[in-house]
């Protein structure tokens, strides 16, 4: 979230959108209904009548898979209308950049933009890769950008934009997503006044958006409307993610993901061969009069990393060649390597905390790579589908020949920490029983791991012991051979936050050796700090453990409750906050200030950094800090599929053609369906008869995850005990199915069993003048607490047993174009009722 | 102790069901093996592990719009309670609390349950096949002797379950109905310590589902005629109790450290 949970309440326009906070982040309502009792209006726009849309003004069903369109008719709704928030996106953005006169858009170039290579189908390119030269500013000869404040130019980003949506009419945009046209034009001028200056809105998406072969263009389309209508940076507004797991913040900040390091450095890529390459490659440069560039403090950040990991007794060069590289090319995320699994790549894995075999998309692959694994690791809490993968549907235990361990760890209040929720806030929390048995935190297990793996690599050598035996490990108290006995949470967060490695004077401040950094603008590049995260750096200095502070204090009114946790970066509780003022540093919602320019001094939130505001020139820095050009990005060349968003139908569409564009699916998405002799395992099957309905997944309020914690809990197996799958009146009428029919839902892939709920919440939808059916499956359900399977004498029966397996034995392993995240929210299938 | 009441806000209701969990929790109840059979709706009954449940019902309107409605079923805790009649026989049985809290004890297991039963007009008792003990809600007497909130109103996020003395909630009542419009309503009527708030009519919950046992009722009773409708309510007495509440529910969150 770039502003937080109880911010929502200061909105005045609320787009509920790819999420479902009622039912799965029902806390967050409260705040949603405060604004409703100020008189703010909700949207719920889902393919779904659900507990969110029975709270709103204005419910839009869409045709899951095609946001890009519904919000594209938006953009072209708001210039059209002008009703953009226009000193806001003149000062602000990067609508009066001038773009090179060569980029070509969409429209006039067969449905791809310019610089697109790759392979040519019927369905237009696939296996695509841009050339982003034409995607390139202009510039004069000191290199700084070209830009027309009128907006006129028509290589400007405003009239690209303008042209590029001018497609996006009502109603092609209705045929597209099926949403009836007055409803997206209900929908389109009601947020729309958000853009007046002093009103806000706020946009509440979660893995509808994401989980997409378009999921980073969805947000990418949402943002654009956010800084047409200058919603970015106010109490209000901004664009909020509701994340899907308590602490996946925390963990993605951490670098939970293949390709980052903590606090979003990058992973190295084997050509890059030295530490000052590496550098050079993610520090950018800019010479944009007011920018501050944050980013041009990367060196600080990542010798401050290498010093945490290896100490000042290995030199920075060196700690640089110690960190694993990704091979050039190459991406390691999920889909990828659970392909590479399936033909026999790995050896081992370490399932640690999930569940692959029902969370990931394409479960039957998954559970087959899992055999041609020698050994798995399961950390849990509880056996699951992934631990006990071999006696599972289908698979013969005398063939497998994959060992299993199992580990068992503590639940989160079992041991101490923090955790980060979707509005930055790292909130520590206590330890409140012992874990049960032989379960230990997961920071002990590691412990145990690395104090073996050290050992071993101590006595046996092999390939490159350096990175595993010079690791520094000061993590808790040691026992008299220098072991870590156990980890304590407290060394962890403030190795997290960093140290002063030597006596140092930064700013005129001096520091003696030892000390913990105040902040992260005091980390150094020349390997005097160490930072485990530098945007945690501030987390826990002098002051304590800020995470723990329960201060109930809010002068501000705004529910920032400042003295509340701590929250990254700085305790800064809106991001971009900078932009939520003119020029002058007076707000554009007087009534909800974030923050304000009063006596030479910032007032309210922590700013966006301290420089003076906007006119006071020089001095002063632009809004969008992390931005090499300081402007909000309407043009964004940074993505591998495109500047702007373009709507491309899901991989798996109910139609034989793109209504917008000869370009089909995305181009650049990685396809696994042309890979030949893999049967099903890859499979594909679009405008096919054979799988006429669209099918979306989801979760349900009683359970977490894939169930593993909650189909183990009575109390919450009885009110959802099985699979289900949701369905309209009508599709049920055509398919004889009645309430409460066992049915198989079935994929090209796959096939699962369910429940059927016929209700009237989902409706056919008229699409490219044709009536399409939707359906929506819930992702919680596995195997292992069903009463089909046997019951061995080892083996824990739940007390309440659920029934049906895993939504994901029908999803497809088709990955964003940017972020790989798997489409598991749109694609085809058939239901039939069960004979 | 001064007479209670909860008060079931219904419009405020999302249907989360952290009520009957917290309810189970609470009394340390069983879970049931459910199934689904073509309903989010679960347990399909009250019953004697079971003490409140949410039935939902959806419902085409006319005009394409969809009305969805979330109704918490539980003990109406009457005034006087209909069901003690029926246990006149085995004194103790059934104890009708001066806080309006109509409680079961381990005595009802004395009592005939098919006729102890027609005594309700809501078909609220459940008997424990095993035991033969009846149950039902408790307005968590334990809890509210003490000076807690019922369990759950406590695990309640949206405050469509509040609690408070009798008059609080009835003032809390005629403010909401007055906002909630021409067809909100007081269910089943003034003469109760379990008080909705409905802001459609009776019709519009699927009550007749919620006590499907109704037609089992002897002992006549006047049904609730809508007097609260049209009449004009003290909304600074709302708000004096919301304030009230407010200083309560901190007491309590310090008791409970
Ligand atoms: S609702 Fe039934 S069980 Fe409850 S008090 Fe009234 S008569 Fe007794
Ligand atoms: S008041 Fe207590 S016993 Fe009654 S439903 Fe609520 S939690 Fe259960
Ligand atoms: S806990 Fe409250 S909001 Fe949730 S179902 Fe129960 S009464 Fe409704």
């Amino acid at each position: 979230m770039t502003n937080h949970w109880i911010d929502i309440k200061n909105s005045d326009y609320i787009l509920v959108m790819g999420s479902n906070p009622a039912r799965n982040h029902p806390i967050s309502i409260k705040w949603v209904r405060k604004a409703v009792e100020k008189g703010a209006r909700l949207i719920s726009v889902d393919p779904r009548y659900t507990a969110t849309s029975r709270e709103a003004h204005i419910y839009a069903p869409i045709r899951s898979g095609t946001d890009i369109a519904f919000l594209g008719g938006m953009i072209r709704y708001i210039l059209e209308n002008k009703l953009c928030f226009y000193d806001y996106v003149r000062h602000y953005t990067n609508a009066s950049f001038l773009v090179n006169p060569g980029f070509r858009l969409p429209g006039d170039n067969n449905g791809v933009f310019s610089g697109l290579h790759g392979r040519n189908t019927p369905e237009g390119v696939v296996d695509g890769r841009y050339d982003k030269a034409t995607w390139e500013y202009q510039r004069d000869k000191n290199g700084v950008i070209k830009k027309d404040m009128t907006l006129e130019d028509p290589n400007c980003v405003f009239q690209l934009l303008k042209k590029h949506f001018s497609r996006y009419t009502l109603d092609t945009v209705s045929s597209i997503t099926g949403t009836p046209r007055e409803r997206l034009e209900a929908v389109y001028s009601t947020y729309a006044r958000s853009g007046a200056p002093d009103k806000s809105g706020t946009v509440l998406y979660a893995m509808g958006w994401t989980q997409h072969t378009v999921g980073t263009q969805n947000i990418r389309a949402m943002s654009i409307i956010q800084l047409l209508l200058g919603n970015i940076g106010m109490a209000g507004g901004g664009v909020n993610a509701l994340r899907g797991e308590s602490n996946v913040q925390g963990s993605t900040d951490h670098c939970l993901l293949y390709h980052i390091l903590p606090g979003y450095l990058k992973m190295p890529r084997a050509s890059q061969a030295d530490f000052d390459h590496y550098n050079k490659k993610y520090t950018p440069k800019t010479v944009e009069p007011q920018s501050a560039n944050w980013w041009s403090n990367y060196p600080r950040y990542s010798a401050s990393l290498l010093r945490e990991f290896y100490g000042r007794e290995v030199p920075l060069e060196e700690a640089y060649r110690f960190l694993p590289k990704i091979d050039d090319g190459e991406n390691y995320s999920w889909l990828t390597i659970f392909d590479r699994m399936c033909r026999g790549g790995f050896k081992g894995l370490f399932a640690w905390g999930q569940n692959p075999a029902c969370s990931g998309a394409n479960a039957n692959k998954t559970r087959i790579a899992l055999a041609r694994l020698d050994w798995l690791v399961n950390v849990n809490l509880f056996d699951n589908e992934t631990g006990s993968f071999w006696k599972g549907p289908g698979m013969d235990p005398g063939k497998i020949k994959t060992e299993v361990f199992m580990l068992p760890c503590a639940a989160s209040f079992e041991k101490e920490g923090s955790i980060t929720n979707s509005g930055r806030w790292m909130q520590w929390r206590y330890k409140a029983v012992d874990p049960p048995g032989e379960a230990k935190p997961d920071s002990d297990i590691i412990n145990m791991l690395y104090a073996r793996v050290r050992h071993l690599y101590e006595k046996e050598k092999g390939a490159f012991p350096d990175p595993i035996i010079k690791l520094r490990w000061e993590y808790g108290p040691k026992d008299g051979n220098g072991r870590v006995i156990h980890i304590d949470s407290h060394m962890v967060a403030k190795e997290i936050n960093g140290y002063f490695l030597e006596d140092k004077t930064v700013r005129g401040k001096k520091f003696r050796k030892g000390e913990l950094v105040p902040d992260f603008t005091y980390l150094c590049d020349d390997g005097s700090t160490s930072s485990g995260n530098w945007l945690y750096c501030n987390s826990y200095n002098g002051h304590g453990n800020m995470a723990a502070r329960r201060g109930r204090h809010d002068p501000s009114g705004l529910g920032l409750y400042q003295g509340w946790a701590w929250c990254w970066p700085l305790n800064r509780r809106i991001l971009y906050n900078r932009a939520s003022v003119d020029i002058h540093g007076r707000p554009w919602a007087p009534s909800k200030p974030v923050i304000r320019w009063a006596g030479g001094k910032w007032k309210g939130d922590v700013p966006d950094g301290g420089w003076p505001p906007l006119s006071a020139g020089r001095d002063s820095r632009l809004p969008f800090i992390m931005q090499s050009e300081g402007m909000g990005r309407i043009f964004g060349p940074g993505l591998s599929d495109g500047p702007f968003p373009e709507h491309y139908e899901p991989l798996e569409s109910p139609l034989e053609r793109n209504i917008l564009s000869p370009q089909f699916v995305s181009p650049v998405i990685k396809r696994w369906d042309f890979q030949t002799g893999t049967g099903t395992l890859n499979a594909r099957a679009t405008s096919d008869p054979r799988y006429p309905i669209v099918c979306t997944t989801y979760r349900v309020t009683e359970h977490w995850q894939t169930g593993v914690m909650t189909r183990w809990q009575p109390w919450l197996a009885e009110l959802e005990p099985a699979m289900f799958v949701e369905m309209g009146r009508e599709l049920a009428e055509i398919k004889k199915i009645r309430n409460g029919d066992k049915v198989i839902v079935r994929s090209v892939r796959g096939a699962v069993e369910a429940v059927a709920l016929v209700t009237v919440r989902l409706r056919p939808l008229a699409v490219d003048g044709r009536l399409v059916h939707q359906v929506g499956i819930p992702y919680h359900y596995g195997w292992a607490t069903t009463a089909d399977r046997e019951y061995g004498p080892g083996d824990r029966k739940p007390e309440v047993l659920t029934f049906g397996d895993s939504a994901n034995l029908v999803t497809p392993n088709i990955g964003d174009g940017n972020t790989m995240i798997p489409e598991t929210k749109a694609f085809m299938v058939d239901v039939i009722k069960k004979a | 102790m001064e007479e209670m009441a909860i008060c079931i806000d219904v419009a405020k209701c999302m249907g989360c069901r952290a009520c009957q969990v917290a309810c189970k929790n609470w009394n340390c109840l069983g879970a049931e093996q459910t199934e689904n059979i073509g309903s989010h709706e679960n347990p399909p009954d009250l019953s004697a592990r079971t003490w409140n449940r949410l039935v939902y019902r959806e419902t085409l309107m006319p005009n394409g719009d969809v009305m969805w409605s979330f109704f918490n079923d539980r003990c109406r805790h009457c005034n006087p309670p209909s069901c003690a009649e029926g246990a006149e026989d085995v004194p103790g049985a059934v104890v009708w609390d001066d806080s309006g809290a109509v409680v079961y004890t381990d005595k009802t297991r004395e009592l005939d349950f098919d006729d102890f039963f027609s005594y309700c007009p809501y078909g609220i008792p459940r008997q424990d096949p095993e035991t033969g003990r009846i149950y039902k809600c408790t307005m968590c007497i334990d809890r509210i002797t003490n000076g807690l909130e019922p369990a759950c109103v406590k695990a309640c996020p949206t405050g469509a379950l509040n609690f408070g003395t009798k008059k609080q909630m009835l003032r809390y009542a005629r403010a909401r109905i007055s906002e909630l419009g021409p067809n909100a309503n007081l269910y089943p009527g003034e003469d109760y310590n379990t008080l909705w708030v409905l802001p459609e009519s009776e019709e519009s919950y699927n009550l007749a589902r919620a006590t499907s046992a109704r037609k089992h009722y002897r002992a006549a009773r006047e049904p609730f005629s809508g007097v609260l409708a049209g009449a004009v309510f003290a909304v600074l007495g709302f708000l004096n109790f919301i304030t009230q509440r407010r200083g309560k529910v901190a007491d309590t969150e310090d008791n409970n450290r």
